[in-house]
C-alpha cells in the first residue's frame, strides 16, 4: 500500500449550515470532538492508511485551516518529498480577467494541474473535509484494484440526511447505475462520502475534458455524465461516518461522542486521529466540581457542575457555574454561577458571572468566537 | 556554531531509589504529573530561558529516553546550530573508552562537545528535579558577580538541612563553605544541584580532577570543594520557587500531590510552559457513574468509578464501582471493577483485575507498617488479591525490598 495512493482534499466548499461555526473558518477547520478540527478525521485515514503524500485544495477564508495544519508535522507529514502541499486553487476569468475562486472539484483541480501532473502515485483518493470517520484507506484502495473499476466511490446505506448530499443507485454488483441529487424518496440508494479512488491518469483526463467543455462539477460532469461509459463501483462503508453540515448535525453528532460504542468507532485502536499539538496540563477536578458523562480535554479547569458535554482544551468552568448539553471550544471561560444549556460556544468565548443562556436541543444556541456574554 | 552559554543534563543514573519504576528506563524518563516525564522539567527549562543547546548525558537503560528526546521537537530543541544531543560514553583511542565514572567524569569526557561550541559558561543540570526555573536570571547573576561558579540553592527548614548539601555564604552570597549533609549546617542553603561554570574554570578543573587518582570525579565531592580550596569566585544563587527532588518513592509521589494542589507547582498556569512529547488520545471521558474529586485527568482516561486526589495520566482507566484515592496512576493503567487503589504509585500499563486491594490508608495499619505501595510497570494483580501497604512488587509479580 505505501506509496501507491495520493490523498488530495478539498477543504472549500461552504456551508452556511454551520452559521457562527464558519463565520471565521472554513468547515475543515470547524473545531471538534473536544481536540480536533474537522479536517483532522479523514487526514489521519489517510496517513494511517500509509498515504504519504497530501493535497489540501483550499478556498475562501483558509488562515485558520493553514494555522492549523502548519507544515503537516504533527500528522507526520512534514517531509522532504511530498508531505503535505497546501494548494490555493484560482481559476482563471476570461471575462474580466485576472483570477477569482473556482467553481467546482473539477474548475479546483484544473487550477492545480501542474502540481497533479507531479504525483508520485499512481492512484490517487479525493474526499471532503467535513466527514467525521476513521476509515481504513487501504481496503478501499484493495477493493478498487480487486474490481477493476474505473473509480470507486465510497457510500453508506445509511440515507438519513438533511443537508445537500449525493445519492447513489447501485445495481446488484454493487455498481453505481445513477447518481442522484436532491432526492425525496432514498429507498435502496446509498448516500455518499464523497471519497473517490481513481487513477492520476484517468483524473488527468477527466480535468482536461471537463475544462475543454467548460464543465466544474465532478458530479454531474463525472459521476452523471460519464456514468455509462465509466465503470464506477460503489464501496459500502457502513462504519461510522458523519458529515457535518448544519450546527443541528453539528451539534448531535458532537454529544453522540459521549456514546462508548461510537467513540470506539472513531477512535479505534492503532488508528489515532492526529492534530495539532497544544502544550496543556492534565485537567484538574476541584472538590467542588462535579463532572459526569464528559469528553474532556487536557489543560481544563472544572469547578462547577459539568453534565452530557464536550470540554475542548483550556476550559474553565468556575464554582457555582452549571454547564449541561454543551459544547464548550478552546479557552471558553465559564464564570461563577453562569448557567449554560445546550450552548456551543466557539473559541476563547468568556460567560460572565450569572449568566444564563439557553437553548435548545433541536436549535442550540451558539455563540461566535471570541464573544463576550 | 560559538555559543555564549550551553546546558549539560546529567541523564545517565540508575534511579535506584525509585527501584522498580527504573527497572527498565533511566529516572528521568520516569512519568510525572499526568502527561510528563522528569525530565520535560529541565529541557522545558532550557528553552524557556534561551538555552538552545542541550547535551544529554545517558549511560543507564537509555533505550526509552532516547526515544522520547527524539529529535528534540516537543522542547522546541530540534535546531539547525545546537539543539538536543544525546551523548552516551563512547569508545576513544588510547584508553580505549570507559563508562561515566561520575558525574563530573562525564562531562570530562565530553569536553570535546562542549568545546564544539566554544561556549563562556555551561549549564550543569540534573534529570531527576521538578521545577520551573529561569536560568538566564542565574546566569546573569554569575556574569554580575564574575564568578568561576554560581550555584543555585533553596532555603530549606532547619532540621531538614542535614538531608541536603549544604552552603554557608557570607553578606554578598558568596560561598564560604559547602558541607555534604552535615551534622551540624551553618546555614539551610541547601544546593539544588544546578550549577553554572565560566567553561574554561570548569574545563581546566576537569583536567585536574580527571588526573587525580582518587577522586571520586564528583561534581558534589570533588569539583566544588576543589573550587573552594583554590580560591575561585562562587556565588549561590537564591531561588525561591517550587523545587523537589524526585529521586525517591515517597518524593516522587508528594511532588504529584503538589502538583495537585496548585500551590508552588501549578502546571496548568501557563506563563512558563513545561513540554512534552504528546500522546494521539482522544480527550478523557468522564462517565455517567463516576465521581472525581481534586484529581488531574488526561487524554485518553476513561473514568467510570470514584477517583479522589490522584493523578492520571493518559490512557488510564478505572472501571464502574472501582476506586482510586491519593495515588498516581501512570499511563495506561487499568484499574478494574470494584478494585481498590489507596496511597499507591502504579507504573506505566499495570492491571489490576476486578476486586483486587492495592494499598491501604495511613490509619489502616500500624505506622510502622505503612507506606507507598509500588507497582512495577507491567503488573497484573489478580481478581481479588490484597496488595498490603508499603508493598513494592516488580513487573513479575516478585516482592521486592527497598
Amino acid at each position: 500500500m505505501k506509496g501507491k495512493l495520493h490523498g488530495i482534499i478539498f477543504s472549500y466548499e461552504k456551508r452556511s449550515g454551520l452559521r457562527e461555526l464558519t463565520e471565521a473558518r472554513m468547515p475543515a477547520s470547524v473545531p471538534f470532538g473536544g481536540r480536533y478540527r474537522l479536517v483532522d478525521f479523514i487526514l489521519s485515514s489517510m496517513v494511517n492508511a500509509g498515504i504519504t503524500d497530501v493535497g489540501v485544495v483550499l478556498q475562501g477564508n483558509y488562515q485558520s485551516l493553514l494555522d492549523h495544519l502548519g507544515s503537516g508535522k504533527d500528522w507526520d507529514l512534514s517531509r522532504k518529498h511530498g508531505g503535505l502541499r497546501l494548494l490555493p486553487a484560482f481559476a482563471d476569468d476570461e471575462i474580466v480577467g485576472g483570477v477569482r475562486e473556482f467553481r467546482g472539484k473539477m474548475e479546483a483541480l484544473a487550477g492545480v494541474r501542474s502540481y497533479l501532473e507531479g504525483i508520485r502515485q499512481k492512484h490517487v483518493v479525493l474526499a471532503d473535509s467535513d466527514l467525521i470517520i476513521n476509515i481504513p484507506l487501504q481496503d478501499v484502495y484493495q477493493a478498487h484494484i480487486a474490481s477493476g473499476a474505473d473509480i470507486t466511490a465510497v457510500c453508506t446505506s445509511n440515507v438519513d440526511s438533511d443537508a445537500d448530499v449525493t445519492f447513489f443507485r447501485l445495481d446488484d454488483a454493487g455498481r453505481v447505475k445513477e447518481t442522484l441529487f436532491p432526492l425525496r424518496d432514498r429507498t435502496g440508494c446509498h448516500r455518499s462520502l464523497e471519497i473517490y479512488v481513481l487513477s492520476k491518469e484517468l483524473l488527468l483526463k477527466l480535468v482536461d475534458d471537463c475544462m475543454s467543455h467548460d464543465l466544474t462539477s465532478f458530479r454531474s460532469a463525472v459521476l452523471q455524465a460519464q456514468a455509462p461509459s465509466l465503470h464506477i463501483q460503489g464501496y459500502v462503508w457502513d462504519g461510522y461516518a458523519a458529515q457535518i453540515r448544519s450546527v443541528k448535525e453539528y451539534y448531535e453528532r458532537s454529544l453522540e461522542l459521549l456514546d462508548p460504542s461510537i467513540r470506539r468507532e472513531v477512535f479505534p485502536a492503532g488508528r489515532p486521529i492526529h492534530t495539532k499539538e497544544r502544550n496543556d496540563a492534565s485537567t484538574y477536578v476541584d472538590p467542588a466540581g462535579v463532572c459526569c458523562n464528559c469528553l474532556v480535554a487536557d489543560g481544563c479547569t472544572i469547578e462547577g457542575t459539568v453534565e452530557n458535554s464536550i470540554l475542548f482544551r483550556g476550559v474553565s468552568v468556575a464554582k457555582g457555574a452549571e454547564v449541561k448539553d454543551c459544547i464548550l471550544m478552546q479557552d471558553t471561560a465559564v464564570s461563577r454561577d453562569a448557567v449554560l444549556r445546550h450552548v456551543i460556544a466557539d473559541k476563547d468565548v468568556v460567560v460572565k458571572e450569572a449568566c444564563t443562556l439557553m437553548g435548545t436541543a433541536n436549535y442550540p444556541m451558539s455563540i461566535a468566537k471570541g464573544s463576550k456574554v | 556554531m560559538k555559543k555564549e552559554c550551553i546546558a549539560m543534563l546529567l541523564a545517565g543514573g540508575q534511579g535506584s531509589r525509585l527501584y522498580v519504576l527504573t527497572s527498565n528506563v533511566a529516572k528521568p524518563a520516569v512519568p510525572f504529573g499526568g502527561k510528563y516525564r522528569i525530565i520535560d522539567f529541565p529541557l522545558s527549562n532550557c528553552t524557556n530561558s534561551g538555552i538552545d543547546t542541550v547535551g544529554v548525558l545517558t549511560q543507564y537503560k537509555p533505550l526509552e529516553l532516547n526515544s522520547y528526546i527524539g529529535s528534540g521537537q516537543p522542547w522546541d530543541l530540534d535546531r539547525l546550530n545546537g539543539g538536543v544531543h544525546i551523548l552516551p560514553p563512547y569508545m576513544r583511542e588510547g584508553d580505549k573508552g570507559t563508562w561515566f565514572k561520575g558525574t563530573a567524569n562525564a562531562i570530562y569526557q565530553n569536553i570535546g562537545f562542549v568545546d564544539m561550541y566554544d561556549p563562556e559558561y555551561v549549564v550543569i543540570l540534573s534529570g531527576d528535579h521538578i521545577y520551573k526555573m529561569n536560568y538566564d536570571k542565574m546566569l546573569e547573576a554569575h556574569k554580575a558577580a564574575g564568578a568561576a561558579c554560581t550555584i543555585s540553592v533553596l532555603e530549606v527548614p532547619w532540621d531538614e538541612a542535614s538531608r541536603f548539601g549544604i552552603m554557608a555564604v557570607d553578606g554578598e552570597n558568596n560561598i564560604v563553605e559547602f558541607q555534604e549533609k552535615p551534622k551540624q549546617p551553618k546555614s539551610n542553603l541547601a544546593s539544588m544541584g544546578i550549577y553554572i561554570f565560566t567553561w574554561q574554570k570548569l574545563r581546566q578543573a576537569l583536567i585536574a580532577d580527571e588526573a587525580d587518582p582518587n577522586s571520586s570525579n564528583d561534581f558534589g565531592k570533588n569539583i566544588i570543594p576543589n573550587f573552594l580550596a583554590a580560591g575561585e569566585k562562587m556565588i549561590a544563587y537564591r531561588f525561591d520557587g517550587y523545587w523537589k527532588d524526585v529521586g525517591t518513592l515517597e518524593s516522587l509521589w508528594d511532588a504529584n500531590m503538589d502538583m495537585l494542589s496548585r500551590g508552588d507547582l501549578d502546571l496548568l498556569e501557563d506563563s512558563w510552559p513545561i513540554y512534552a512529547r504528546l500522546s494521539s488520545d482522544p480527550p478523557a471521558y468522564i462517565g455517567k457513574t463516576s465521581l472525581v474529586e481534586h484529581s488531574v485527568v488526561t487524554q485518553g482516561c476513561e473514568i467510570t468509578g470514584t477517583v479522589k486526589n490522584s493523578v492520571l495520566s493518559h490512557g488510564a482507566r478505572v472501571e464502574d464501582g472501582a476506586e482510586v484515592h491519593y495515588s498516581v496512576l501512570m499511563p495506561g493503567v487499568t484499574v478494574k471493577r470494584g478494585a481498590v487503589v489507596r496511597y499507591a504509585i502504579l507504573g506505566e500499563n499495570c492491571q489490576v483485575e476486578a476486586g483486587a486491594v492495592v494499598g491501604g490508608d495511613p490509619e489502616s495499619c500500624d505506622p510502622e507498617e505503612w507506606g507507598i505501595t509500588v507497582l512495577g510497570p507491567n503488573s497484573t494483580i489478580a481478581a481479588g488479591e490484597v496488595v498490603k501497604p508499603k508493598t513494592m512488587l516488580n513487573s513479575e509479580h516478585q516482592e521486592v525490598s527497598r
